[in-house]
Order: structure tokens, then C-alpha cells, then sequence
């Protein structure tokens, strides 16, 4: 346990020490505040029917901030420790890889909500002039952290992968990609077996379902078991290279 | 304190390691000698339990590092060879964080904390951020947080390598300090380091052991022989006469022209035992009719020991077996078979 917390404080650490966690913070924010911005001129706008929520499309942009946030999120926290060879202390102290790959995961989600945290500012300055509908917005922000951490999980993975943060960061982007187009491909598909597959893995969709309040506890297994099945596939590459 | 038993590791086809088998009491401060890529830096990976060995068996205090590595990580504080801090933290955060790692409780660490910053004489630089410090403070900082936790083994991978003389002086000191009251294992290729600092020495080449003991030992078995230089003046006698009546002067091992191109007038002898065969050899020139021009006496140090040993095959020309010295009799198991 101790091992989980000194590795997650330091690696928490090691994001508000570095220049790259601030510049993503300001870019997040700037962006996420321009859509924001668009969103509640368009909804105002006399022509649009009243009554429409403004953040089923804000959460709707959640699935694609992971092609940018998951790369820059994870790429570091396993590749670096290989290149620098720092690695070496880390794998001589009494700690196991779970642990190791445990403590920066979660450093890597701690980082993630504080990237959302402001935006919880949005729905507050709605409810100052109109009416939110705060069920919706808290199935939203599930969906964000759910998500979030399944693909952080992933990002994990591929920065084992490699001693390079460039590899492991596009690596990191193809996965979340090949999530996105899943959904693509589905509406394709005529056969109803595949559509069913497809819908159980399509983060899109399931996006969709949490931002009009749907949840689905099927949806709640896919989230984590798949953080669990990242983070073990993760220490078990830290551990492959032992054999090398 | 350390048990090798047939240790090896093989990388591919590549063996780095070829079972080599060694063991380090309670105490005692042992060095690891070889050229690089001899296998050190292996075979302190698999001590330490970064690399499973891919045969043969290691235990630390009694215990193996790959059936209870937990336990037996707890024993050891090691400093590897590139010295991987994370550069954006503080000395005494990265400190703090290395007591964490290695489970200490928050009150032992700061204890541990203050000590181990005033014995590695870091003071001065425990606010600093570990990125703007010299390679010998982060050597420090290194081996400070080798010692926090205070195992009872230390194993040190080149410690001093890539510091400046004044850095290396200073490191060196610390590292005796510290071997005072622990184990030590270290590795260098770095002659005079285990000279001023080890108990004993194994000095590995090509993955094996090929020679082990105290310095005094290596020093007594393979410069034990005296090896004297002879001058003989152009024209006294052909190589073949020189060499014959050399060879038969007591105590003599061997004799070689020094020149490539076999001239008769410069020679190299050896002999046996620290017996100092001048007078012999003066003696028998007398009794020839040759005239001596030069006959000194060459003693070899650490170094020539080192080198003779981790380069024999390559040196040796096919056929003059001469160069290897006597393989020590009566000292059982320290030479490879």
C-alpha cells in the first residue's frame, strides 16, 4: 500500500512540476470554454426551440479529448522511467509492478479530474441565468470519469510498450481511435450480432446514453473491468522485461 | 551476507553471465573487477533483483531474491550504474519519496531522513532540485538513498564513474564510511578503487570469475614471479644459444625476446616464487662470455594482474605459451575450470 501512495504522490508530483501539465491545462480550458461558449450562443438564439440542454453536446466532445488528453496524460509514466533507467531503483525496492502501475494510474486519473474540475463551473453559471437539469449533468461527468480511466488504463499499456514517449504517445492515439471508429463500423454492419457486439464497446454511444441519463450497469462492468484488464496487462509487460 | 550458487544469464544466444558462483560475508567489503562488458553490471542486476537469472540461485541474509523478493529487497540498498534520479524533484522530496518506496513508517522517515542527509553530507543542497546539481552531488544523493533505509547490504554499480578526481576522492570516502558497518559489494573497472577500498576482489572476465582473493593475494600469486629484463650486447650469441642457456638458469619459468623480430640482445625472463634471478643470470653470462649491458628488475602491479588476466586469449600468439603464468597449486576453487 505504501508503495501504491509514494509512487502516486510522486507522480502527481511530477505533473504540476512539469511545464507540458500546465500548457495542456491552459489549451483544455481554452478550447473547452470556446465550445461551451458556442453551445449556449447557439441555444439562446431565439430560433432554437426552448427547453433544449446545453451539455448533452459538451459531453458529446468527451470521447475525443481522449485522442489528445490519454497520449499526453500517460505517455510519460512508464516509457520515461525505461529510457532514464530509473526504472532499476524501482523494480529493487520492495514494491510489485501492480503496485507500481497502480500508483501511477491512479496519479494519471487524479490528474484527469483536475483537468475537468473547472468545467463544473459551466452548469454552475447555467443555473445562475436558466435551469439545469442536474441529473443529466452528473450522468455526464460519470461518463467523463468512466471513460477517462478506461483509456488512461490504456495509455498505460503503451507506455509500457516502449522507451519512447513519441511511441507510446501514438500508440496511445491509435487506441482511443480505433474506439471511435468502432462506432463507425457499426452503423455499417447489417448483421444484428455484430451491431450488439459493437454497441457493447462503443464508447460514443454509450457517451450518448450517460448525457441523457441513461445508465446501464452493463456499461459500469465494461468501464472497469477494462481498467483492471489495462492496469494487469500493463505490470505484466513491466515485468516481461525481465526476460529480455 | 551474499550467496551466488552457478549464477547465470543468458540474453539470446548471448551468455553474459556463465554460472559463476561466489558468496560476500557479513561485513566485508567486496569488488567486482572486469573490463566492460565483462558481466558486472549483470551480474549485480541479478544480486539485486532487477534480472531473474536464468540459472543458478542468489540469496541476500538467507534469502532468495526471487522466491521471497520483498523481504529480501528490504536488506538491500542499491546504487545503479547510470544514476536515474527524477531530476525535477527536490533532494529531500526525492529522498522522502525513496523512504516511502521502500515502506519505511512516516516517523522512522524522517528520522532516517535528517541522518542520512547529514552523513552523505547534503546539507547543503537539501532544497535544491535535483536537476541543477553536479554528478558528483547526485552521486550522493544516490547513494543517500541507498543507505535510508538501512539495509544491511550495500551494492554499489560503478560509483564513481563519470565523476572528477576531486568528486571520485570525496565519493570514495563516503563509500568507506559507509562500508564500515554494512556489506559492501562494488563494482568498477577502476584499478587503485579496489585497492584503497575492498576486503577482496573477484575480477570476472567474459562472463566467469577468473580470479579471486584479497589484494595482497592477487598481488603475491600472480606478481609473485619477478620478471627481469636482460641486455646482452649485439653480437655475443645467436637467440637460440641465449635462450637455451637462460632457460637453464635456476628458478627460470620462461624467456622471450622482447623484440618481435627476434634479436638476440633484448630479453624478458620470468621466474618463479619472488626468487630474484639477476645473480644467476649474471653469473651464467660470465661463464658464456657475453657481455651484459642491462639487467633490471620489472615488478608488475594490480594493473599488469588485471590485464594479464581479462586479455590472455586475445594477446597470447598461438604456441608461446609462455605469457600465462603458473595456475596457482594448492588453492582449490579459485580458478574457473
Amino acid at each position: 500500500m505504501s508503495a501504491v501512495l509514494a509512487t502516486f504522490g510522486r507522480e502527481l508530483r511530477a505533473y504540476f512540476l512539469s511545464p507540458l501539465a500546465y500548457a495542456v491545462l491552459f489549451f483544455f480550458l481554452l478550447v473547452n470554454g470556446v465550445i461551451f461558449s458556442i453551445i449556449v450562443s447557439y441555444l439562446i438564439d431565439p430560433r432554437v426551440p426552448a427547453g433544449m440542454q446545453p451539455f448533452a453536446p459538451f459531453f458529446g466532445t468527451v470521447v475525443w479529448w481522449q485522442l489528445v488528453l490519454v497520449p499526453l496524460i500517460t505517455m510519460r509514466l512508464i516509457a520515461e522511467e525505461r529510457r532514464s533507467g530509473s526504472i532499476e531503483v524501482l523494480m529493487t525496492a520492495p514494491a510489485t509492478e501492480g503496485q507500481v502501475v497502480t500508483g501511477k494510474f491512479l496519479a494519471a486519473l487524479a490528474f484527469y479530474l483536475f483537468l475537468w474540475l473547472p468545467t463544473l463551473a459551466y452548469p454552475a453559471f447555467v443555473e445562475l441565468y436558466g435551469e439545469v437539469d442536474w441529473g443529466l449533468v452528473a450522468g455526464g461527468y460519470a461518463g467523463t470519469v468512466l471513460v477517462g480511466a478506461f483509456f488512461l488504463a490504456i495509455g498505460m499499456v503503451t507506455s509500457a510498450l516502449t522507451r519512447s514517449q513519441l511511441l507510446a504517445a501514438l500508440a496511445g492515439a491509435a487506441v482511443v481511435m480505433l474506439f471511435i471508429f468502432v462506432d463507425a463500423a457499426g452503423g455499417l454492419a447489417t448483421a444484428q450480432g455484430t451491431q450488439e457486439a459493437v454497441g457493447y464497446v462503443s464508447v460514443l454511444s454509450h457517451m450518448d446514453e450517460l448525457g441523457r441519463g441513461v445508465v446501464d450497469s452493463r456499461r459500469l462492468v465494461f468501464y472497469l473491468s477494462g481498467v483492471v484488464f489495462f492496469l494487469f496487462v500493463a505490470a505484466r509487460m513491466l515485468e516481461e522485461r525481465k526476460w529480455r | 551476507m551474499i550467496e551466488a550458487h552457478e549464477l547465470s544469464r543468458r540474453y539470446g544466444p548471448f551468455t553474459a553471465v556463465d554460472r559463476i558462483s561466489f558468496s560476500v560475508a557479513e561485513g566485508e567489503i567486496v569488488g567486482i573487477l572486469g573490463p566492460n562488458g565483462a558481466g558486472k553490471t549483470t551480474t549485480i542486476r541479478m544480486i539485486t533483483g532487477f534480472l531473474p537469472p536464468t540459472g543458478g540461485t542468489v540469496t541476500v541474509g538467507g534469502r532468495d531474491l526471487f522466491t521471497e523478493p520483498r523481504k529480501a529487497r528490504r536488506d538491500i540498498g542499491y546504487l545503479p550504474e547510470n544514476v536515474a534520479l527524477y531530476t525535477e524533484m527536490r533532494v529531500r522530496e526525492y529522498l522522502a519519496y525513496r523512504a516511502r518506496l521502500e515502506g519505511m513508517r512516516r516517523t522512522d522517515a524522517r528520522r532516517a531522513l535528517a541522518d542520512t542527509i547529514d552523513r552523505a553530507l547534503l546539507g547543503e543542497v537539501a532544497d535544491q532540485i535535483i536537476g541543477t546539481l553536479s554528478k558528483g552531488y547526485r552521486q550522493r544523493v544516490g547513494l543517500a538513498a541507498a543507505i535510508l533505509h538501512q539495509p544491511r547490504v550495500l551494492v554499489l554499480d560503478e560509483p564513481t564513474v563519470g565523476l572528477d578526481p576531486r568528486q571520485i576522492i570525496a565519493i570514495r570516502e563516503l563509500i568507506r564510511e559507509l562500508g564500515r558497518e554494512r556489506t559492501l559489494l562494488l563494482s568498477t573497472h577502476i584499478l587503485p578503487e579496489v585497492e584503497l577500498l575492498c576486503d577482496r576482489v573477484l575480477i570476472i572476465d567474459g562472463g566467469r570469475i577468473v580470479a579471486q582473493g584479497t589484494v595482497a593475494d592477487l598481488h603475491q600469486r600472480w606478481l609473485g614471479q619477478a620478471s627481469v629484463r636482460v641486455e646482452i650486447q649485439p653480437g655475443s650469441a645467436s637467440a637460440v644459444e641465449v635462450a637455451e642457456v637462460l632457460s637453464a638458469v635456476p628458478g627460470v619459468t620462461a624467456v622471450r625476446p622482447v623484440a618481435d623480430d627476434g634479436s638476440p640482445h633484448l630479453w624478458q625472463v620470468e621466474a618463479a616464487g619472488g626468487a630474484d634471478p639477476r645473480a644467476e643470470i649474471f653469473r651464467a653470462a660470465v661463464e658464456q662470455g657475453w657481455v651484459l649491458l642491462g639487467l633490471a628488475e620489472e615488478r608488475g602491479t594490480l594493473e599488469d594482474v588485471f590485464v594479464h588476466l581479462t586479455t590472455r586469449e586475445e594477446i597470447a600468439p598461438a604456441g608461446t605459451g609462455s605469457e600465462a603464468p603458473p595456475p596457482a597449486s594448492g588453492a582449490p576453487g579459485e580458478l574457473p575450470s
